[in-house]
């Protein structure tokens, strides 16, 4: 890789945890916000927030799905790690290029088949929160796949190429 | 259908993420019945049980906790209660994880944040260092079933129990764990008193006063969970925000700069679980439509007629899933298929759920692979081999007491109110 490229990748890299980073902090205060302004003031002025529910439902969604793009930058998808504290090395790296390609496949074809709901969910017009388009709040899901395959193909290239296979070892949680 | 499954579980054994494997046989299961594809979106779309939000919350706050000083006011607090008792310090280390585990759902946390302080102390305390790594090891997954543990949520959402019933159901017998646990370690340690300390009044307050922001968390969050008062998924948010304006506004031990990079290691452990459930919840539909779970009930229903070879049976299969598999990927997995069966042999699901989870919590223990077992290997630069046999006879007690929990349902529902 030449030192142009391997620059542009390490922005990327710093663009895109920034940006996850971001989505997380956001997300999970909203969680917290919301949660707590309903039960006060439920309990206080006797009337919550009709829409906390629904609200909290997505929330998690969103959560769910950008945290799924960040683990899988940070190889902390949850595997069976028997393998691998076994495997001589060259051998282990074999191992994770084959499954971070299939995994990176399945990924894909979730993102297709959610795209393909988003259209149908378009005509039929579904909304969420009463009015929003439907589609909008879920565009995430196909989103978050196709990123995540995106990732795996990314960490299975780095795996072949033998850079960063010291710290997919490291056994910690 | 068996060449694809041998396919997917030799892919799972070589490192592939579980969730891929999971969303595969989903997959194969829909296309072979004809079912369009799109229904994998509709049912990831469909994580939206209310008590989900519990669990990032809940594992937020068990973040924020493990990277400010609470683990150390925690200890400090505890040996002032219990620092008199023989074998003082081992019995603070085993109330202290299983506390700090109920917060932070056993990922290898409590390890890494209490047994970093506990190890040293108890080697100064003249411990032999065997027992004490092996005290740690064991402490680290210790407390799973007490509240608010994310396997006991997760558990809920996926057998459709009351939460509140689980909380409950789990709190005797943890204990049970845990005294079994401070029996041993009194025993082993029984000629040893240079470690017995006087009981001082005058430390006890001076722990309270250090610890005073903290000691109102276990009273909000099992006050309100036990009394029924708040949802558990209010009392999550109340958890959280309470954490966050004690640890990092009121007493700054983190500052403003790193919450993005807690939030985000908390996060992606959540996502993690999050995704697997999102795919299994395909999977299971896909399980039941097929009636999987009635034809494995007959099956073993022909092998086994009485409901204690059962219940040896479920312990076997569980401690070997336990060693293979992740608690989370396991609950999700394999509860669906074991409900209705157990079912069928008179188990209370709700027993069964505590029966689960201590069985599971030992697979963090099993050699090869147990979790704790590792990270304790790593953290504390010991031979893995040498922390087997180290954790061996926790391990044993512990079978010991998973045994009486699973043969006497009535520990578990003793607290449960009657339906």
């Amino acid at each position: 890789m030449t030192e142009g490229k391997r620059k542009f990748f390490d922005r990327l890299d710093r663009t895109g945890r920034l940006l996850e980073n971001f989505a997380l902090v956001v997300l999970l205060g909203g969680l917290v916000g919301v949660g707590v302004a309903e039960i006060v003031l439920r309990e206080i002025f006797g009337r919550g927030i009709s829409w906390a529910e629904e609200f909290s439902r997505l929330t998690v969604l969103w959560l769910a799905m950008i945290a799924a793009i960040a683990a899988a930058r940070e190889n902390r998808h949850i595997r069976i790690d028997a393998l691998g504290h076994l495997l001589p090395d060259i051998l282990f790296r074999a191992t994770r290029v084959l499954v971070d390609l299939f995994a990176a496949a399945v990924c894909a074809v979730i993102a297709w088949h959610a795209w393909r709901y988003l259209q149908i969910e378009i005509e039929f017009e579904d909304t969420v929160f009463r009015e929003t388009p439907a589609w909008i709040v879920h565009s995430v899901v196909p989103a978050a796949f196709a990123l995540t395959a995106y990732r795996f193909v990314l960490s299975a290239a780095k795996s072949a190429l033998g850079s960063d296979t010291a710290q997919t070892r490291t056994p910690m949680p | 259908m068996i060449v694809s499954s041998i396919i997917l579980a030799l892919l799972a054994i070589l490192g592939a993420p579980l969730f891929a494997v999971i969303a595969t046989s989903a997959m194969v299961g829909f296309s072979r019945d004809d079912t369009d594809l799109m229904n994998m979106a509709i049912e990831i779309l469909g994580l939206g049980d209310p008590i989900l939000t519990a669990i990032p919350l809940f594992t937020f706050a068990g973040y924020i906790l493990s990277e400010s000083r609470a683990p150390q006011r925690l200890v400090r607090m505890t040996s002032a209660f219990l620092g008199w008792m023989p074998a003082g310090l081992a019995v603070i280390a085993l109330a202290t994880c299983a506390l700090f585990t109920a917060f932070t759902g056993a990922s290898g946390v409590t390890i890494i944040a209490l047994g970093a302080l506990l190890y040293p102390a108890l080697k100064q305390d003249g411990y032999p260092d065997r027992f004490n790594l092996g005290l740690i090891t064991a402490s680290g997954s210790l407390g799973l079933l007490f509240a608010p543990s994310l396997p006991l949520i997760l558990y809920g959402v996926i057998s459709e129990e009351s939460i509140d019933h689980l909380f409950r159901a789990g709190v005797l017998p943890g204990i049970l764990m845990i005294i079994m646990l401070a029996g041993y370690s009194m025993w082993v340690n029984r000629g040893n008193t240079q470690m017995i300390k006087p009981f001082s009044w005058r430390e006890l307050g001076a722990a309270t006063r250090e610890a005073l922001w903290e000691i109102p968390l276990p009273i909000v969050v099992l006050g309100g969970i036990y009394s029924g008062f708040f949802a558990v998924s209010e009392v999550a948010a109340i958890t959280a925000l309470y954490v966050f304006v004690v640890e990092v506004v009121i007493l700054r031990e983190i500052r403003w700069g790193e919450l993005p990079r807690i939030i985000r290691s908390a996060m992606v452990l959540v996502g993690g679980i999050l995704i697997i459930l999102g795919v299994s919840l395909a999977s299971t539909n896909y399980m039941i439509t097929a009636e999987i779970p009635q034809k494995l009930l007959e099956w073993i229903s022909s092998l086994v007629t009485s409901q204690t070879t059962f219940l040896f049976l479920l312990l076997g299969f569980l401690l070997v899933l336990g060693a293979i598999l992740d608690i989370f990927s396991a609950i999700v997995l394999v509860v669906p298929l074991i409900l209705p069966i157990a079912h069928g042999f008179g188990v209370d699901p709700v027993h069964l759920g505590i029966v689960f989870l201590a069985a599971m919590e030992l697979g963090y223990l099993t050699p090869p692979v147990g979790l704790n077992l590792f990270i304790s290997s790593y953290r504390f630069e010991k031979p893995i081999l040498h922390v087997y046999s180290a954790t061996f006879p926790f391990l044993m007690i512990l079978l010991g007491s998973v045994i009486i929990i699973a043969f006497w349902p009535d520990l578990s529902l003793w607290l449960v109110p009657d339906p």
